[in-house]
């Protein structure tokens, strides 16, 4: 190439249109090329590419995720001071008010020191679901206080995560006419919905984040990153659960009843202007337990596990049962699984006219 | 060597003139007005971010507005909807003199280049003041993290992308002008290729935000986008004629052709025609047969203001002023005379934005999921930050139409220009 004479400086104007020529070919090939790649860039799903160039195995990312230096075991260690600090502060204007004593200001005490931030990842072969009876269900809103007990709910913004609406039995499933303020229940022509994150296969809310502010973790549990949130409120419009809450103002929770028991993925102290909603208590599961709902249950309408063990309830339930979900139009596949069990509580009367009489008279008698 | 510094000049002159507001007493009272309503609203934005900073105390934040759980945008984001659309139908002028080559347009699509760049400052502020954490969508949103799944990502590529292209556009054009030099093809060609399916993306990506959501029954329907870029040529083409009537009123020595009027009219009364079709087409396919009681609901919301009487207020002055302004462009007294076309422009503008602000808006929330039927009525605060947000709005436009249409007289009606 070197050795040739430089087509460029020659005055020969017939070789000079050759060269052009050339030129102008290998200029269109790089203009396709850049094209093409660029259109196969933009089509490609960058993640999928990733995963298919680099082989990684699960053991390994596990093992990633466990060691200390990881992100977010870092950042949940930074966490551990911060919300140590909030609830110092909230403690010392609560001792101020009530004294130093007393028994609210002590027990703020134990539980700021109590307070471990944990960055727990999600356990290999796991896919988590609930299941709820309708029948059993009482709307008796307990599974809704003990949620916002165990998930440090700004107490002043009045937030609950799971909301029960009562809608008629004959409307079943159409929630439009729901009430929620009842103030008697159960009512047997009634039937007690409570809703809260449906968990779905295909969650609106995590794609339209616009800044991958929350996501679906390996174990089905939807996530959000409260300190990446800004706040755009897209996914509380894309919900079609209306699953998702806003802190609208700076969220306070009484420090006495602070749990210190958090995660930096769920139950951590809230930032204003953020969203948030239902983790199934990701700080019990991940460790083994079972949701705070759940354990308070007084009639024992939820169930949760893993639908990927057979031997969970869940898939008992399925089995014998039979799940569905509400709003399936919407096309999200929800797993938060709603079924009619085998038993009305309260037990609704017999069938037969003998009996019904009999058991009333039998009442009042 | 000299073109650089005729560049560099043309930066010191719209930066002068857009300062000083081009030395006009009666401008500059308008805009100083217009600087402090901005400054209080941006003042009170101050109480709404809970900014401990500034105010030394545990005070304020979003609850401050009307917007709830339930309804989750309000009224920043239903100005937001008439805003885009303001600022994509600017372009209508820039068709007719890029592509159509039409003389008299040719004078002032500059004006249009000129309200895109504001309406989409007022949007850029608009949705600023929704953010909960502006801060950090500061720092995130560049970064396109969800593209291409998040369609608000796409909404920061096709605004950012339209307001350069057009702040380039005002740039350009004020300096070939400001020099009596006509705008050549090298420059008229790619902008008018580039800026015009970005015009149409703009408004079409803010409808496709909301209408793929199974979530909103009331959206979720594929005519959103159509319907919201029909009355975007109405209301875009409307305004920039109020501003092309204040301008020559008020500027001297700038003369608007009939033809640009008329034009512009048949633009607008168009576009209408098709924005009440359209929504004539929605009802029916809500109320004739039977349809998912959800949006039902919701459209009952709309059209008889079930807990939110404004709505239906706004919904049925949008059809009254609609056709109010149909047939006033029918009457040949009315649209043979200039100010029977301004009027008209008017009663357009004041149907679009009862026709897509909050009537586009708020019914999509009520009822919500749960089936709660929470009412939103805008707090004082919330409108004006509004205020405050749209005064900003309005100081750019006039800011920056003054060098843009003083270049234009320099060119059309004082130098060369002016002999065609």
């Amino acid at each position: 190439m070197t050795g040739s004479p430089s087509p460029r400086n020659g005055s020969n104007p017939s070789k000079e249109g050759k060269v052009d020529e050339t030129r102008r070919r290998i200029l269109k090939a790089a203009a396709i090329a850049t094209a093409a790649s660029t259109i196969s860039f933009a089509v490609v799903d960058r993640e999928a590419l990733k995963k298919a160039l680099v082989p990684v195995k699960l053991e390994d990312l596990l093992k990633m995720a466990e060691a200390e230096g990881s992100d977010l075991e870092r950042r949940a260690a930074e966490k551990t001071k911060l919300m140590k600090e909030i609830c110092m502060k909230w403690t010392r204007d609560l001792c101020k008010k009530v004294g130093e004593n007393s028994l609210e200001c002590k027990e703020a005490k134990k539980r700021c020191e109590m307070i471990k931030v944990k960055a727990t990842p999600p356990k290999p072969k796991t896919l988590y679901a609930m299941a709820l009876d309708l029948n059993k269900c009482i709307g008796c809103r307990r599974c809704a206080y003990a949620c916002v007990m165990e998930n440090n709910q700004a107490r002043n913004l009045h937030i609950e995560w799971i909301k029960v609406i009562s809608v008629n039995r004959e409307e079943f499933p159409e929630l439009l006419g729901s009430d929620m303020m009842y103030t008697e229940a159960p009512k047997k022509e009634r039937v007690y919905i409570p809703m809260a994150c449906m968990h779905c296969e295909q969650p609106p809310c995590v794609m339209v984040c616009p800044v991958r502010a929350t996501w679906k973790e390996p174990d089905g549990i939807v996530v959000i990153d409260y300190d990446r949130c800004i706040g755009c409120r897209y996914c509380l419009t894309a919900c079609p659960y209306g699953a998702r809450r806003f802190n609208w103002t700076v969220p306070y929770v009484p420090p006495n009843q602070i749990n210190p028991n958090m995660h930096i993925l769920g139950n951590v102290i809230r930032q204003p202007h953020v969203t948030e909603k239902c983790t199934w208590c990701i700080q019990r599961t991940r460790d083994g337990g079972v949701p705070a709902c759940v354990e308070i249950c007084p009639v024992g309408a939820r169930s949760f596990g893993n639908l990927l063990d057979p031997d969970s309830p869940i898939r008992r339930i399925a089995e014998e049962y039979g799940l569905f979900v509400l709003r399936p139009a919407a096309g999200t596949h929800p797993k938060f699984f709603y079924f009619f069990g085998p038993s009305r509580t309260p037990p609704q009367p017999k069938k037969s006219p003998d009996a019904t009489q009999g058991g009333e008279g039998g009442g009042k008698a | 060597m000299s073109g650089l510094r005729d560049w560099i000049e043309t930066i010191w002159y719209i930066i002068k003139e857009a300062v000083t507001l081009g030395g006009n007493w009666r401008a500059r009272i308008v805009g100083l007005g217009l600087l402090i309503i901005g400054a209080y609203g941006l003042y009170l934005w101050i109480f709404q971010q809970h900014a401990p900073i500034f105010l030394h105390a545990n005070y304020g934040g979003m609850i401050l507005t009307g917007m709830n759980d339930s309804v989750i945008w309000g009224l920043y984001i239903a100005m937001f909807i008439f805003w885009v659309g303001v600022a994509a139908a600017g372009i209508a002028f820039g068709i007719a003199a890029y592509v159509f080559r039409d003389k008299e347009f040719m004078k002032f699509a500059v004006l249009g280049e000129v309200q895109a760049v504001a309406a989409l400052i007022t949007v850029l502020l608009l949705i600023v003041v929704d953010l909960g954490r502006p801060i950090r969508a500061l720092f995130l949103m560049p970064l396109l993290p969800n593209f291409p799944k998040s369609m608000l990502d796409w909404d920061f590529i096709v605004i950012t992308g339209y307001l350069t292209i057009n702040l380039i556009g005002f740039y350009v054009t004020t300096h070939y002008y400001r020099q009596d030099k006509a705008l050549p093809n090298k420059f008229i060609i790619p902008f008018i290729t580039i800026a015009a399916p970005f015009a149409i993306g703009i408004h079409t990506v803010t409808a496709f935000i909301s209408q793929a959501l199974t979530a909103r029954p009331y959206w979720n329907s594929p005519l959103l986008a159509p319907a919201y870029v029909a009355t975007a040529f109405a209301a875009g083409p409307a305004i920039l004629l109020i501003a092309l009537y204040i301008a020559e009123k008020y500027m001297e020595g700038i003369h608007v052709d009939f033809k640009v009027y008329k034009k512009t009219l048949y633009l607008m009364i168009g576009a209408l025609v098709v924005g009440l079709y359209f929504n004539l087409s929605e009802v029916q396919e809500v109320y004739w047969y039977t349809t998912e009681p959800w949006k039902r609901a919701q459209w009952n919301v709309a059209l008889f203001g079930v807990s939110v009487p404004y709505v239906a207020v706004f919904q049925w002055l949008w059809v009254a002023f609609g056709v109010a302004a149909v047939l006033a462009a029918l009457t040949p007294y009315v649209r043979n005379s200039k100010k029977g076309i301004v009027i008209t422009a008017v009663l357009v503008t004041l149907a679009v934005i009862f026709e897509k602000t909050l009537r586009v808006l708020v019914p999509a929330y009520i009822p919500d999921p749960l089936g709660q039927w929470v009412p939103y009525w805008p707090t004082p605060l919330e409108i004006a930050i509004t205020v405050g947000v749209h005064a900003i709005g309005i100081l750019v436009y006039i800011a920056l139409a003054i060098p843009a249409l003083r270049a234009v007289k320099k060119h059309y009606f004082e130098g060369a220009g002016a002999h065609h």
